[in-house]
């Protein structure tokens, strides 16, 4: 050995586990940031979440969640690694290295080590990705819809990760032989970083600041677009939720500096000191396991939500069949369908058919103004014709319904849910009513709302009064609804299948329209501008909104967004996973990359405190502690690092969902509470994945540090 | 060979400012075997660190041959390190992935001058101080007292014009320290070192020709070993260092 660089050589080779790991914590974060970006931006996807849509935000959300958590983890690794090599380059540099070869060694080593790990995280995600979501395909559902595509754009932001990763390695490693005084150098390795004195009221502080930070975050736009009539930046959206995650780092402060349990001041006083002495980087590590395990579950209820809810919806329709079309369609009647059921050999035990009309409702409209960077204001303006909604006269609605209603003429009532909630989907109490061919208007007094929800939003009329709004309707104007219920619903399904195809077929491009289309608003809108906003499909694909297309009926945007969808039970239901394949399948992909990080994470943390603290525990076998009282002292912080980020991160993501589900219509409906406790089950499931892992990574711990449990 | 002049350095914790060395002034012959004593908090290390140039100094001189530490770049001072100076530590700071031999030859290699002349040295240096049977193992399976006669070789590799010893035998056993303080004289003796040592140890001061007795960050006393016995001086040592207790 006569050069420097072998001697580095033969350093690298003892201390290969150092490098290791690092290497191992860059390619598992390129690797998990590329398999999500090629997720996240590939057509597949962004081709059912329309842009702008809670969804897209969401998993934008968790995104960012996943990118803060893997650079900070990144850094963490990388961090601990110049810290671990600091004794070595003290040493070169006492010895009269030059900075120079040291800087052109480093360089060597960092280009080799970002290069590999980078580069195979980054050429692996994709497959990873790929290979993940054809695991999907072919154990959990396929449907035309999840056919895999990637945008090779995607790779830019993989890339810019990789470059993050791969400048903060250099960035780090120039600092730490940057440094003048050698001896700093030479000692960093045993320096600990205390973390400051920590109040006793740091805890129940912080558990203030974070519910008040969650209540401010949610509550905030609401009341900006409520009352302020001002819809703030998205910036000043997220920032409300700052308190909340000043009061998360608080709680996580608390919980490593000062415990909560009180008295037995010595029983875990090696632990705690351990985790107090690698102060912030614990917490930093804990603050990210715990917004991961947030954004995981965030994701993991997702799908079982959204499944139980719209169960929930489908088996409490009163009717097996719903369907309705616009007067100047030619759809199938009472003689086809009962045709097309023999064919299946379906039974039809009920039918009712009544007419409907569309008419146009005054209302408040919304006058926005764009204030830049400040947001948009608005100002309310009455108009006494300003959208379109189906009426129906008492008689129709009793027909179809079953209900005994009986209005006084000259009342109007608007329709909600079967719990009679949903009134932020229903249009609200109007008080004139306009037939738009005849120009005839009717003041109404708004009543008490019905409650159906398969005919949410409309509205019900007495019967004189539909008579006399509805006379001089053309046939663009006038709707026709069916309810047929069938002998055996269950066993219906190639029937609802094909009359389902039957409709679709017959209803021509002129209603082939999403659910947002309103021909009053149409109207409207060709009178003030000339042309209809919705009419057109560049329009609607530049702003994410639906495009309805006779040959994509299977497609969830079809299935949920078609003006004239029909309600067959029978049909929702079962093609319902496959219909929302895409969507389910996306978070659940989303929650495996978050509880990997996490797991990944919480694994290097607890072999890195066996690493740095090994001997601490010999000098502790020395002074006679059992074998007992070791095993207790890393239980105690191997099971802080899982404990407390799962606690905290779980009863954020419930304090969380709770509050959405309740705020949307300040109620919990039956759908959202049974939706609530299969996520229960998910949380008891994946904290018992979580435990697993926490015993392995015990035992792991103990194995390295030669403790034996017995 | 080293002459200090009025050295001065302070660190700063938190709002308060420490002054350790408080204008430090002393002078090494070529040759010499010169300690450094005094309590603890004394400032002996930091002047040893000063000197060695690992940490800044705030003012003062220190002069090594002919050249002036102070006004030397980094590449400069890196030479100083690599050629002028030999380290030995009181935590030994050996390489635990290079050999008894690797870890002598280090500062050669880090030089660029491995000849076959330096090979043959370090094999000199082995013989020297008895570890020669060791020269394949790795620093964890030696002893303590090898190891440190290992950090006096390898501080000699490069025929440094002075050894900065901190504390030398301050890791070691009885048996142990003697050998390194043997392995210092045989340095001197058999090699012609300079070597400036800082020590708590009284028995291993006896050895040297200079005693540097610091107190507060300034020379307390000079105590020169003259031609008495090495025992007479330790028991002089002892009563300077009984009497500076007293004041």
């Amino acid at each position: 050995m006569s050069q420097f660089s072998q001697v580095c050589h033969a350093l690298r080779r003892k201390n290969w586990r150092q490098y290791a790991l690092l290497s191992g914590c860059s390619f598992f974060s390129v690797l998990l940031i590329t398999a999500y970006v090629c997720m996240m931006r590939s057509p597949t996807i962004l081709s059912v979440l329309p842009e702008g849509g809670d969804s897209r935000k969401q998993v934008m959300m968790v995104f960012v969640l996943a990118v803060v958590g893997c650079a900070v983890f990144t850094t963490y690794a990388a961090g601990l690694f110049f810290r671990q090599r600091s004794r070595e380059t003290g040493v070169f540099l006492a010895l009269g290295a030059t900075r120079r070869q040291l800087r052109a060694e480093l360089g060597k080593e960092l280009t080799a080590l970002s290069l590999v790990s980078c580069a195979a995280g980054a050429l692996l995600g994709g497959p990873l990705a790929w290979g993940v979501w054809q695991l999907f395909r072919l154990f959990l559902v396929d449907s035309q819809e999840m056919a895999l595509s990637f945008d090779p754009q995607s790779y830019l932001l993989s890339l810019a990760f990789a470059v993050y990763v791969a400048a903060m390695l250099f960035f780090l490693g120039s600092r730490s032989i940057r440094r003048t005084n050698i001896i700093d150098v030479v000692q960093e390795s045993h320096r600990s970083e205390p973390v400051r004195a920590v109040r006793s009221w740091y805890g129940p502080a912080g558990i203030a600041l974070l519910a008040a930070g969650g209540v401010l975050g949610y509550f905030f736009p609401s009341f900006c677009i409520r009352t302020l009539h001002w819809y703030p930046p998205a910036v000043l959206e997220g920032l409300c939720y700052l308190p909340a995650l000043a009061g998360l780092y608080m709680i996580l402060l608390h919980t490593v500096v000062n415990g909560w349990r009180k008295g037995h001041a010595y029983k875990d006083i090696i632990s705690a000191s351990m985790m107090k002495f690698q102060g912030r980087q614990t917490v930093r590590n804990m603050l990210v396991m715990t917004l991961l395990i947030a954004g995981g579950y965030f994701a993991s209820f997702y799908a079982p939500m959204l499944r139980t809810s719209s169960v929930y919806s489908f088996e409490t329709r009163p009717i097996d069949y719903e369907y309705h079309w616009r007067d100047d369609q030619s759809l199938p009647g009472r003689d086809e369908v009962e045709a097309l059921a023999a064919e299946h050999g379906v039974t039809l035990t009920s039918w009712a058919q009544e007419g409907a009309a569309l008419l146009g409702t005054d209302g408040y409209a919304s006058i926005e103004q764009d204030n830049g960077a400040l947001g948009t204001t608005y100002t309310k303006e009455y108009r006494e014709l300003l959208t379109g909604a189906t009426f129906f006269s008492e008689g129709a609605w009793n027909a179809l319904t079953g209900q005994r209603v009986d209005l006084a003429p000259g009342t109007c009532a608007n329709v909600l849910d079967d719990e009679g909630g949903s009134d932020y989907l229903a249009g609200g109490d109007i008080t004139l009513v306009t037939n738009t061919v005849t120009g005839k208007a009717l003041s109404v007094t708004p009543v008490e709302p019905l409650r159906f929800t398969m005919l949410l939003g409309s509205y019900v009329l007495d019967d004189a009064d539909y008579a006399a709004m509805t006379t001089g309707l053309t046939d663009l104007w006038r709707e026709t609804y069916v309810f047929f219920n069938v002998a055996d619903a269950d066993g219906s399904y190639p029937f609802a299948k094909a009359l389902f195809n039957e409709i679709v077929d017959r209803s021509g491009p002129e209603v082939e329209v999403f659910n947002a289309w309103n021909p009053v608003e149409r109207d409207i809108e060709i009178a003030e501008a000339g042309s209809y906003r919705y009419d057109s499909r560049a329009y609607l694909a530049e702003h994410g909104l639906s495009i309805i297309d006779y040959d994509d009926r299977d497609s969830s945007e079809f299935r949920t967004a078609w003006l004239y969808m029909p309600q067959f039970r029978v049909l929702d239901r079962n093609d319902f996973v496959t219909t929302m394949a895409v969507y389910l399948l996306l978070f659940v992909f989303i929650a495996l990359i978050c509880f990997a990080a996490v797991i990944v994470i919480s694994f290097t943390r607890c072999m890195t405190i066996a690493l740095t603290n090994a001997r601490v525990y010999d000098d502790l076998r020395r002074l006679g502690a059992s074998n007992a009282y070791l095993f207790r002292s890393v239980r105690g912080q191997v099971s802080k690092v899982f404990l407390a980020p799962s606690l905290a991160g779980t009863a954020l993501i419930a304090a969380f969902y709770v509050m959405i589900m309740y705020f949307n219509d300040n109620r919990f409906t039956s759908g959202e509470l049974a939706g609530m406790g299969v996520c229960a089950a998910v949380v008891g499931v994946l904290s018992a994945v979580l435990f697993l892992v926490y015993r392995l990574t015990l035992r792991s711990v103990c194995r390295t540090l030669n403790i034996n449990r017995g | 060979m080293l002459t200090v002049k009025d050295l001065h350095k302070s660190y700063r914790v938190g709002k308060t400012t420490y002054e350790v060395l408080k204008g430090v002034s002393l002078e090494v012959a070529d040759g010499a075997f010169v300690a450094v004593m005094g309590p603890s908090g004394s400032g002996k290390t930091t002047l040893l660190n000063c000197i060695s140039c690992y940490i800044p100094a705030d003012s003062g001189q220190i002069t090594l041959g002919d050249r002036q530490l102070s006004d030397l770049s980094g590449d400069d001072l890196a030479q100083v390190r690599n050629r002028q100076l030999g380290f030995v530590f009181q935590d030994f700071l050996l390489l635990d992935g290079l050999t008894v031999r690797e870890n002598i030859l280090l500062p050669a290699i880090i030089g660029g001058a491995v000849s076959g002349q330096t090979e043959a040295r370090a094999d000199q240096l082995c013989d020297v101080f008895g570890i020669s049977a060791i020269a394949g193992k790795y620093p964890a399976e030696i002893s303590g007292g090898e190891k440190q006669r290992t950090a006096v070789a390898r501080a000699l590799i490069n025929h440094p014009l002075l050894i900065l010893a901190d504390e030398p035998t301050g890791n070691l056993d009885s048996k142990s320290s003697r050998a390194v303080i043997r392995s210092f004289e045989q340095a001197r003796s058999a090699l012609d070192a300079t070597i400036f040592m800082v020590t708590h140890d009284s028995f291993a001061a006896s050895f040297c020709d200079q005693v540097v007795i610091l107190r507060d960050g300034v020379v307390w006393q000079v105590l020169e070993r003259g031609g008495a016995e090495r025992s007479a001086f330790q028991d002089r040592l002892l009563d300077v260092i009984r009497d500076m207790g007293k004041e």
